[in-house]
């Protein structure tokens, strides 16, 4: 193996990993992605059998340390206030994910110039803007084309149904005044590119056993391999190797049968996600890079963002048949999103409404919370609460913070012996304002809607799903760790497109704009060809 | 009784205590059209979903005394609520099984509008919503415009 040597390594075959091979390939460049996970196969999501809410605490459990299967690697979560969750396999997390679609905002690329915080990113969303849509429709997008906070975008697909969640929410909007619009989703609302449209399952986040749901393994993935990229799974890298010239010259890691490998390439791309990708970096030292790869900014495993996330919860008179899905998706408004300074923070939040749970879910909650007793009065409480709820989540901007990172931990390994990622993460007062102020504004929303009852918490821990910012893009390679294009400042042929790369989190969920960016720094790369590592 | 065992792993009197058991976590509703929870199969829900509980619910059953069947149901209510504040853990995890096996029962899901069976692939209908809703979303178009940086 070691003699042979491919053009193109990507590590990771999930959201940006996806798109990114796919971009490539039509290069004809010999294109090799190792993903330490497997396929799924839609036929095991729980939603093919009658106790999908159970199953869904099994081997398709969004935090791996619940999940523990054999190509997830252990997360030390002790010292975070919010809890990792991902999944491991073709199409990455976006297997589990909500499919809600937001891109950022033009304003979230520019926060320094507008707010004085952080930084700007070196591009801006026009940069992106052809990139989103290319994303949009290799995906299967549905949305509505003119909402007023975006500039112009035209989804290849009409809206998801909002539902009776989403009429009574918009109510609730409306009463107030306040900006809402059905929500940009990766989930087909009609037949698209040879797959049948979302029939509203509901539970998405335990994986769409009707392929509605645009996960980027029957996305991407599909096209990419007949392309000729070559994908092989349960491949977990445990490093990348350089050469005496401080180039990239290849990985390490362990095949399906637990062998040791090594392969060569000559251009490496990280797209491992942001706890994935700084894990392995900090796991390849070598003479060149004592303190890991691509980490001579210090700046590797660094500035990760989540974005605080709350929870708003409305109890209503009548039935809103929210166990129908799809759970992430039905409208969202963007009244609060920019800067206001009179509210006593900067920058600003999503309210993403998401519709209500199954009868299991619903009942057990109703236990822990003391609003659906078991006993003579279960079948009455039950009634009342079973498809009257729904919900708001508040996500907020995250602003980067040095003191919140990815770092291996001493102990922990996985089960191929490579260190496990530590997460230290708190906070910012900012932070927890936005999402106290949000929590608020998402309580005004309920009863504007008719809520009898309204409860509200947040933000809370287990909601790590968007991990940002840990291998930051920047003009300066003392303050970031790649380029305007996704390469690593020290070394040469080494890019990272995956989460990691964002300058700051947005406001809003952000599989969609890493997508964008990793078809742009692929477009980058194919127009650099010939003089790539300058 | 080792939960090894494949048929019916319950012999009297304990069967008769699961039933009590389950006929007070969740009773029919006074209609009729909720079954109580003791009629509907749970111990083939065992056996077939929840074999590793097994072991832990006979604990829970042994620590009722054998005349729990005979009581009265508000008695009975009583000594659940007990049992549910001496061993949270264990009472959660019991009306975890229960709930799980109950809200797959058809009658039930019928009554309360779920699907039968599994949710893939006859999925649900789902209204489209009344998108003139928007209309004054778009009457104050230029209220809402993003932040041109
Ligand atoms: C439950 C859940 C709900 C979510 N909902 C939404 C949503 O509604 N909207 C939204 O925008 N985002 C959502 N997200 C987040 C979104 O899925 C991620 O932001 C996105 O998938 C990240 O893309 P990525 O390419 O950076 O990483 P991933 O998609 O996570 O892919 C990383 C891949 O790299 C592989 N990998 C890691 N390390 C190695 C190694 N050493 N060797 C080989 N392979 C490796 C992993 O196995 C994985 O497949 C959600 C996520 C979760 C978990």
């Amino acid at each position: 193996m070691s003699d042979d040597v491919v053009d193109v390594l990507i590590i990771g075959a999930g959201a940006s990993g996806a798109a990114v091979a796919w971009s490539l390939a039509e290069t004809r460049m010999r294109v090799v992605c190792l993903e330490q996970g497997d396929w799924t196969r839609p036929s095991d999501y729980p939603t093919n059998a009658a106790n999908w809410e159970s199953q869904a605490h099994g081997p398709y459990h969004i935090d791996p340390n619940v999940r523990g299967l054999e190509a997830d690697y252990p997360i030390n979560n002790d010292d975070s206030e919010v809890i990792v969750v991902n999944f491991n396999g073709v199409g990455g997390s976006t297997i589990l994910y909500g499919a809600h679609f937001p891109r950022l905002h033009p304003s979230d690329f520019k926060v320094k110039s507008l707010d004085g915080v952080a930084d700007d990113w070196p591009i801006d969303y026009d940069t992106l803007e052809p990139f989103f849509e290319q994303n949009d429709q290799i995906m299967g997008v549905s949305g509505l084309a003119g909402d007023p906070m975006y500039p112009p975008k035209d989804p290849p697909l009409p809206p998801i149904a909002m539902g009776l969640v989403g009429e009574t929410a918009a109510r609730g909007f409306n009463a107030l005044g306040w900006h809402w619009w059905p929500s940009d989703s990766a989930i087909i609302s009609q037949p698209y590119d040879g797959r049948d449209r979302c029939v509203f399952l509901g539970p998405c986040l335990s994986g769409c056993a009707q392929g509605g749901k645009s996960s980027t393994d029957i996305t991407y993935w599909p096209k990419a391999i007949r392309r000729g990229v070559e994908l092989r799974t349960r491949c977990r890298v445990r490093e990348v190797t350089v050469n005496d010239q401080g180039f990239a010259d290849g990985v390490v890691y362990y095949d399906e049968n637990g062998d040791e490998c090594l392969q060569r390439a000559e251009i490496v791309i990280m797209a491992c996600n942001g706890v994935g990708t700084p894990r392995i970096l900090l796991n390849s030292k070598s003479n060149s890079f004592p303190d890991g790869l691509a980490n001579r900014s210090g700046l590797v495993g660094k500035n990760l963002m989540f974005h605080g996330f709350g929870y708003v919860q409305g109890l209503f008179e009548e039935r809103l048949d929210g166990h129908k899905g799809p759970q992430a998706c039905s409208i969202l408004s963007k009244q609060f999103y920019e800067t206001d300074p009179s509210r006593g923070f900067v920058r600003g939040y999503n309210m993403q409404i998401s519709r209500g749970s199954g009868p299991l879910n619903t009942a057990m909650a109703g236990y822990m919370d003391g609003s659906i007793p078991w006993g003579p009065e279960h079948h009455d409480a039950f009634r009342k609460r079973f498809d009257h709820t729904f919900a708001i989540g508040i996500v907020g901007e995250d602003l980067p913070e040095e003191h919140n990172t990815v770092t291996l931990d001493p102990k922990l390994v996985d089960s191929s012996g490579i260190p496990a990622p530590k997460i230290t993460y708190t906070y910012s007062e900012n932070s927890r304002k936005l999402i106290d102020h949000g929590l608020a504004r998402g309580e005004e929303v309920m009863r504007a809607a008719g809520a009898k009852e309204v409860m509200s918490a947040g933000p809370l821990r287990p909601t790590g799903w968007h991990l940002l910012g840990t291998a930051r893009m920047g003009d300066a390679p003392e303050k970031s760790v790649v380029n305007r294009w996704g390469r690593s400042h020290d070394v040469k042929n080494l890019f990272i497109v995956d989460g990691s790369i964002f300058v700051t989190s947005g406001g809003v969920n952000p599989a969609s704009t890493i997508q964008a960016c990793a078809l742009y720094i692929a477009d980058s790369i194919k127009k650099n060809l010939t003089n790539l590592f300058d | 009784m080792s939960s090894e065992t494949s048929g019916p792993f319950l012999a009297e009197p304990m069967k008769r205590l699961l039933t009590a058991l389950l006929d007070t976590l969740i009773p029919a509703s006074p209609d009729g059209k909720m079954p109580s929870a003791a009629e509907v199969g749970f111990e083939a829900y065992l056996h077939t979903q929840a074999h590793e509980y097994i072991s832990a619910l006979e604990d829970v059953l042994q620590s009722f005394d054998s005349n729990f069947s005979d009581l009265p149901p508000n008695r009975r209510h009583e000594l659940l609520e007990h049992f549910s504040k001496d061993r949270p853990a264990e009472f959660s995890s019991l009306l975890a099984r229960v709930y799980d096996c109950y809200y797959q029962d058809n009658r039930v899901r019928g009554e309360i509008g779920v699907v039968q069976g599994a949710p893939f692939p006859q999925g649900n209908d789902v209204a489209q919503g009344d998108l003139s809703l928007l209309d004054p979303v778009m009457e104050n178009r230029d209220r809402y415009r993003y932040r041109s940086p």
